[in-house]
């Protein structure tokens, strides 16, 4: 091999590794995951990004809720019972026509129901737990077929959520709420009388 | 054909003794027992400031009607639609021309089972129709079968919220929604009894913090959330339904509590009365009139039947 040749093949190595380099420096680090599986950024708390991601989801429902409500005739109190039933109809059908494909999992995606199921774990493991235990048995606990975009039936009373497992969870718009069904928990958009989500099995 | 080849004096005594004590065990449903208040036994130093019902003939009224008074029902759990809710009401449009409240307020499960225009006529608009002609108002608070869009429905004067408040005279009210008590709700709770200046301060809500009811029972959680408010702010009287009986409770913290939850639906018998009960009536349906007038608070609870089950003075406890 000349000694051209080969000063041409070390330019060559050096302009790679320069250029290798710069790539491995410019690229970012590593990303960690979490237990979950999400991304989780340096210094940021995980579960935080999760409740973010939670917080995203239900703002977007939120934002389609009042669009569509914005199209409808104001409701304010009425003596017409009829005008209250029509209006709770036809905003839980358009908003059932703008997610049509919309399925169980959608807001609690897997990480959200973790975290999730983690916060409630806290709050009925505390020292809170046997006082919302017996407050969850004495709420008229009902069973019912959960569906996404379904009516939540009009003769299936509500049972009511332990006010201490909601200052455990995050909050939510006005117009959404969260609902314990059996052991399952519901999101559910109490304008429409709407199934918006829900978890499975989340109260232990 | 005689007897006898078929049924042996033995048969016979089995028969009659098997009867009998049949009969002894059916007592209590078959007998007619309606409108027999039970006052618990181990309440005998509260007993001393109870009015004896029993003295107080039907359709006799207990209230002083004085001058200025607040005056107004009470019904809890009313929304069945059935004749049983529309005879209370009926009971209630006959001391309304002996005492004429101005309001009622409902303590939820104003209507079961639906909430179509058709639930609304037949579960509240027809029931009171005399009272509602006659100018009478109603505030509702939600139940647990009550869909959260009654509080659009004007008649039942809940300005569009699931809580909110209101005065009368010289008594603040505040209707609570317990089936979703939020931590916005609580804020909500305590911002609006620190800032009243009522001399009277009543709570009604759906969920009972105290009840001897065998169905449901008192709900602890709830208690413990609301309760410690309700006593740092002066709430004197509390008045909820969901366990379908009517029960007067001992004062807790120096606060009055009441069950009125069967003025349409009844459980029968079933109270399982404790030491905090100071009256209970589960036999029949119930519903209350309140006098209040100054420091003194003044009510009789009637049955569907129109006869007094209950009724007393409450003095407001002194300020803390």
């Amino acid at each position: 091999m000349q000694r051209e040749e080969i000063a041409d093949r070390m330019k060559s190595l050096k302009f790679i590794s320069v250029v290798t380099c710069i790539l491995a420096l410019a690229s970012p680090a590593t990303v960690a995951r979490n237990a979950q599986g999400v991304p989780v950024q340096e210094g940021v708390n995980p579960d935080a990004l999760i409740l973010r991601d939670f917080e995203s989801r239900v703002s977007e429902y939120a934002k389609l809720h009042k669009a569509i409500e914005a199209k409808m005739p104001a409701l304010k109190p009425t003596d017409s019972s009829g005008e209250i039933e029509h209006h709770q109809h036809e905003l839980a059908e358009e908003i059932r026509k703008a997610r049509r494909g919309a399925k169980q999992g959608d807001i609690f995606t897997p990480p959200i129901h973790v975290e999730f199921h983690r916060l409630i774990t806290i709050a009925m493991q505390g020292q809170d737990a046997a006082r919302i235990h017996t407050s969850l048995r004495s709420a008229e606990p009902v069973r019912l077929r959960l569906q996404i975009n379904a009516d939540y039936p009009a003769n299936v009373p509500l049972q009511s959520t332990p006010p201490s497992l909601l200052m455990n969870l995050p909050k939510l718009p006005e117009e959404i709420e969260y609902r314990v069904v059996g052991n399952n928990l519901v999101l559910c958009d109490a304008h429409a009388n709407l199934v918006i989500d829900f978890m499975a099995g989340a109260i232990p | 054909m005689t007897l006898s080849p078929l049924i042996h004096g033995g048969q016979i005594r089995r028969a009659v003794f098997f009867i009998l004590v049949a009969g002894l065990a059916l007592a209590p449903w078959v007998l007619p027992t309606q409108d027999r208040p039970f006052v618990s036994t181990s309440t005998a130093s509260f007993q001393r400031q109870v009015n004896s019902a029993a003295q107080v003939p039907p359709s006799e009224l207990t209230l002083p009607l004085k001058p200025g008074s607040v005056r107004f029902a009470v019904i809890g759990d009313s929304g069945t639609g059935d004749r049983k809710q529309y005879e209370v009401a009926e009971q209630m449009a006959k001391y309304h021309e002996k005492f004429p409240f101005d309001f009622v307020i409902m303590l939820g499960d104003n209507l079961y089972g639906g909430d179509t225009p058709k639930d609304y006529k037949q579960k509240f608009e027809l029931p009171y129709k005399m009272l509602l002609d006659a100018g009478v108002k109603f505030y509702a608070s939600l139940g647990n079968h009550d869909n959260p869009n009654e509080r659009l429905y004007a008649p039942f004067n809940m300005s569009g919220e699931r809580y909110y408040t209101f005065t009368k005279g010289n008594v603040g009210f505040f209707a609570l929604d317990s089936t979703y008590m939020k931590p916005a709700q609580l804020a909500w709770i305590e911002q609006h009894l620190q800032s009243a200046d009522s001399a009277w301060k009543i709570c009604f809500f759906h969920h009972a913090l105290y009840s001897d009811g065998k169905f449901h029972g008192p709900d602890p959680d709830l208690r413990a959330r609301i309760e410690p408010l309700f006593v740092k702010y002066g709430v004197d009287i509390v008045f909820s339904g969901h366990d379908h009986v009517y029960e007067r409770i001992k004062p807790q913290h120096g606060i009055y509590y009441f069950v009125v939850g069967s003025s349409g639906e009844l459980r029968f018998r079933n109270l399982k009365p404790s030491a905090q009960m100071i009256k209970g009536f589960d036999t029949d349906r119930a519903f209350m009139l309140v006098e209040v007038v100054g420091d003194e608070l003044f009510f009789q609870t009637i049955s569907r039947t129109g006869k007094t089950v209950d009724s007393d003075t409450l003095i407001k406890q002194p300020a803390k």
